[in-house]
């Protein structure tokens, strides 16, 4: 689950009961974020606490006194006194149905980890109300997209439910609105415009969408390289070393390989946002090209590969002669986005307590 | 014909340029290229999402969920045949057969039902049995009231020359409106509320309520709009409204406007009636003429209102209102969630009145007679009248102003004539196809919404379709339940799955369950639809396997195996 809103501040604090306990809450808040917050887990397929409340998958629904029909506790906004229960029998019941009927207009169940970071939830669902995609057997909706010529994105709509949180996403957090909904009820497909490929729409691959289905349906081409390798998958908090905006990843690996990236969905600066850089360009760090030694250019502009110690000694050199010929600052620093932190880290001392100069930077300073 | 053709002439620019600046303006754009081009064009949908600032895919996604905007060359010269739940009975499916060497495609009911089936062919509609007798006819004027009652909605409707505004003013047109502005909004408000008038596009909010609501709520410009979508299989009585008593509806919006502060009218009408856009232009035009709309209505300072026609493109669900609102904002055209309602944030999220046509052309009358009289029309406590649709296998089909409380058999058997010669009535639709069947067995109800409802059913917009003994009432619950799931917006999961797993499960080639099996899960999916639905639509559609299995066992049995 992505984590649950935080309380909003600055508004009065007002009293319900959410199954039979008095539970304080702000003005303004919904059902859903208040019950989660108290741990009730309200499951929920539509819900991303990044975008409006949509309202559609309606597992969310809760019981309010006073009123016939469940309500969608999603976009339902909690009033004073408010009694609402949200696991009576006959809710749980209405959630397994509803699960059942979405399970079964989706081909696959068994969705790899690496696919994308929610795409987990249905499958979970499932079994958290032990069922499976046996009942109410019928038409599928998806059509697959597979052969959507990008190297990033899978559109697998085989498996797609129209929760609609990929397009949502596009538009509300990344304001890209590549894709959308086109046709209507079961007949509803996730397109870009003229059903164009993803490369000839307004995509920029930032994989938002991808990192919010729950299903699967849109994956992540390059980790899904690796479902075969062995060994589990390891996730490493880290901070993406592109630019300056300093957007928390969690790194995947699987052994010693680095086998995909997926944002940090609680990462301050960027909310599980990324862009295509981030997401998506990590291959250099096990690319066979990548250099392993140093290498030393020659006369002729050819270079030949060297050990550490010669290197460092030529480079030593090199500097000191052209700070001793024209000062302190004719050293200007620019360390790589590539770098890990450790070694930015260092680049900078070095440059400041070497030369004496502040003329030190990043090549993704923004 | 030179007004046309400068219009089929006019530049991409020239067509922006007339409605940028106007409100709503999307629905009407895309109306004026495909009518220009007959289909919206891949660089059409590009021209028009730069101009209007909607981003292509969205704009896309939008125009494909309008059935009647044509993504083909030509492909708006093509005829659109109805295979409605009637108009099956009536050779719908042959005609469009027929049909087929011309391109012709299949559409929902078109509000037509009381006559031959309709057939769409770009701006005109045809009615007829096959390709040799269609013929554009106008609507029906309702038959004389069969029961003596005291009328509101067709008291003057069959006046000569009613649909213009000298045949209007002729019998008391336009003096509610004038009587009003001596009083304050709040009693104009007030006699509405003592009618007790409620809505009548289905639901039956109480009218007066609605508009006290948009008149205390803050933020302006405040809007009306006339919800004149009729989608409902078997409802055509907006449209006779609208046809031969434009007018009434004009004035009922122009009072709405003076008791809720409004200065936005829309009136948005359903792609299926492209003659009753114009009969309502012609109106609008003579209304503004004689300064009942406009600025400075009836010279009284401040009291303004533009009155627009927005035309939709074929889609039921924009009759739900949230739907409509979207639709009109050009936003894609799914439900909205309530809260908060359309009274405080309905167009642009501002204060609206959202109406239905009969509800709309019921104030002026009521303005001038009196909340007594209104109160006095029903049958017992019962107040007010409403316009019932009735059609399928029945000798008068047509619509009828009944009191509330009139006993259904009255109207079937005295007033419309009873089954035809030699067959016995199955069942009727309630609310059209939303409120499921009653069996001809069981009609012993009377026309108003606690009697109907006590049977599991509902009266809603009124919409009465009748099946007689000739009729296989599995395949007509098929083909309702086919409409509910081609109509699905498919925002939500219940109604989205719903409607097409049922659809499966009432398609006599399909079934491959056993009784058992098809019992447990048409219930259990109805049940969730009902309870958990974003809308409407989707807490409607179950009224139909409901009632099948409750009356029509046998049918059933015949179809699922034990
Ligand atoms: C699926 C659906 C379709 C509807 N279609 C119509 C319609 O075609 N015309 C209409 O007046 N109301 C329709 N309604 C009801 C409207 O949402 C709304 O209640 C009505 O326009 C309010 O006007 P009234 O109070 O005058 O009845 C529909 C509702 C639903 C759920
Ligand atoms: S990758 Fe980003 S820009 Fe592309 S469709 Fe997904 S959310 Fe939109
Ligand atoms: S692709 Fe995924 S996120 Fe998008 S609608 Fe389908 S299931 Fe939801
Ligand atoms: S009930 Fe049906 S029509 Fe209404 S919002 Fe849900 S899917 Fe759309
Ligand atoms: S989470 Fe509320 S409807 Fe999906
Ligand atoms: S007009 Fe064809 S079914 Fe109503």
């Amino acid at each position: 689950m992505i984590s649950p809103k935080e309380v909003p501040p600055n508004s009065r604090v007002l009293t319900m009961s959410i199954d039979d306990e008095p539970v304080d809450f702000r003005d303004g808040e919904t059902i859903y974020d208040i019950a989660n917050r108290c741990r009730r887990e309200v499951p929920s397929l539509c819900y991303d606490p990044r975008l409006e409340p949509f309202g559609a998958c309606r597992l969310c629904v809760v019981d309010v006194e006073g009123i016939k029909n469940p309500v969608a506790s999603c976009t339902t906004k909690a009033t004073d006194g408010m009694v609402v229960r949200t696991k009576t029998k006959t809710i749980e019941k209405y959630r397994k149905t509803l699960l059942e009927m979405v399970a079964s207009e989706n081909r696959n169940l068994d969705i790899n980890q690496l696919s994308g970071y929610s795409s987990q939830e249905l499958s979970e669902l499932l079994d958290q109300y032990s069922t499976d995609n046996k009942r109410f057997i019928g038409k599928t909706s998806g059509k697959s997209n597979k052969d959507d010529k990008n190297p990033f994105i899978l559109r697998d709509y085989d498996n797609c439910i129209s929760c609609y949180r990929c397009v949502r996403v596009c538009a509300e957090q990344e304001g890209d609105h590549a894709i959308n909904i086109i046709n209507r009820g079961f007949q509803t497909q996730i397109s870009t415009e003229f059903g164009n490929d993803l490369r000839d729409s307004e995509c920029t691959f930032c994989g938002q969408c991808v990192q919010t289905c729950p299903t699967g349906a849109l994956s992540d081409k390059k980790a899904l390289r690796a479902k075969e390798s062995p060994g589990e998958i390891k996730k490493t908090r880290s901070v993406c070393p592109y630019c300056g905006v300093g957007c928390a990843v969690d790194i995947l690996t699987k052994e010693t390989k680095v086998v995909g990236i997926q944002p940090a969905m609680d990462g301050p600066a960027n909310e599980g946002a990324l862009c295509i850089k981030g997401q998506y360009a990590f291959d250099f760090v096990s690319h066979p090209d990548r250099l392993k030694k140093p290498m030393i250019r020659q006369d002729d502009g050819s270079f030949r590969e060297s050990e550490w110690e010669e290197a460092l000694q030529l480079a030593a050199n090199g500097f000191q002669e052209v700070a001793d010929d024209y000062g302190r600052h004719s050293v200007y620093g620019i360390a790589s986005g590539r770098a890990p932190h450790e070694a930015a880290y260092t680049m900078q001392k070095f440059i400041r307590s070497n030369f004496g100069t502040n003329y030190i930077d990043n090549c993704s300073r923004s | 014909m030179d007004n046309e053709k400068q219009f089929q002439s006019l530049s991409n620019e020239a067509i922006i340029e007339q409605w940028s600046d106007k409100d709503a303006p999307l629905l009407p754009v895309l109306h004026a290229f495909h009518d220009r081009d007959d289909y919206l064009s891949d660089d059409t949908i590009k021209f028009i999402s730069k101009a209007l600032k909607i981003p292509v895919a969205e704009l896309y996604a939008t125009i494909t969920f309008y059935h009647h905007f044509s993504r083909e060359e030509k492909g708006k010269k093509n005829p659109r045949v109805c295979t409605g739940n009637v108009c099956c009975l009536n050779g719908g499916n042959e005609l469009l057969e027929e049909l087929k060497k011309d391109g012709a495609t299949a559409m929902p009911c078109a509000g037509r039902c009381d006559e031959m089936v309709p057939v769409i062919i770009g701006d005109d509609v045809f009615v007829g049995k096959n390709s040799k007798t269609l013929k554009n006819i106008p609507t029906p004027i309702p038959q004389p009231n069969p029961g003596k009652y005291e009328e509101c909605i067709f008291r003057h409707i069959r006046n000569e020359n009613r649909c213009h505004i000298e045949g209007y003013e002729k019998t008391h047109g336009y003096v509610a409106l004038k009587s009003i502005l001596q009083k304050s909004p709040s009693e104009v408000i007030e006699t509405i509320t003592e009618s007790k008038l409620a809505g009548r596009g289905g639901a039956g909010f109480p009218t007066g309520l609605k508009w006290n609501s948009v008149a205390s709520a803050p933020g302006n410009p405040k809007t009306i709009v006339c919800n004149a979508d009729e989608g409902e299989p078997g409802c055509f009585k907006d449209r006779t409204i609208m046809d031969h008593d434009p007018h009434a509806l004009i004035e009922g919006m122009i009072i709405a406007a003076y008791a809720t502060g409004s200065t936005r009218g829309f009136i948005y009408l359903r792609y299926e009636y492209p003659q009753t856009e114009n009969i309502l232009q012609t109106a609008i035009d003579e209304a503004i003429k004689n300064n009942y709309l406009g600025k400075n209505i009836l010279n009284n300072k401040d009291f303004n209102f533009d009155l627009q026609i927005r035309r939709g493109a074929g889609a039921y669900i924009c009759g739900e209102e949230g739907s409509l609102l979207n639709s009109l904002e050009g936003k894609h055209p799914f439900p909205r969630n309530k809260p908060p309602f359309p009274v405080t944030h309905g167009f642009e999220d501002l204060p609206t009145v959202v109406n239905n046509v009969e509800t709309l052309a019921s104030v002026a009358p009521v303005i001038r007679k009196g909340a007594e009289w209104y109160q006095s029309l029903g049958i017992g406590d019962l107040p007010g009248t409403k316009v019932i649709s009735l059609s399928g296998d029945i000798q008068k089909p047509g619509n009828y102003e009944v009191p509330f409380g009139l006993p259904l058999k009255t109207l079937l058997n005295d007033w419309a004539g009873g089954a035809i010669e030699g067959q016995t009535i199955r069942a009727v639709t309630m609310a059209g196809l939303s409120g499921g069947f009653l069996s001809g067995e069981d009609l012993n109800v009377s026309l108003d919404e606690p009697s109907i409802r006590s049977k599991g059913s509902f009266l809603g917009a009124g919409g009465i379709i009748v099946f007689d003994d000739r009729r296989n009432m599995f395949e007509v619950a098929h083909q309702a339940m086919q409409f509910f799931a081609h109509e699905s917006c498919g925002k939500c999961f219940p109604c989205r799955i719903g409607t097409q797993r049922l659809t499966e499960r009432l398609d006599p080639n399909k079934i491959e369950i056993d009784l058992e099996t098809w019992t447990n899960e048409v219930n259990e999916i109805g049940e969730v639809m009902k309870a958990t639905s974003a809308c409407g639509l989707g807490m409607a559609a179950p009224n139909v396997t409901e009632s099948l299995q409750k009356y029509f066992h046998d049918t059933i049995n015949t179809y699922v195996k034990k």
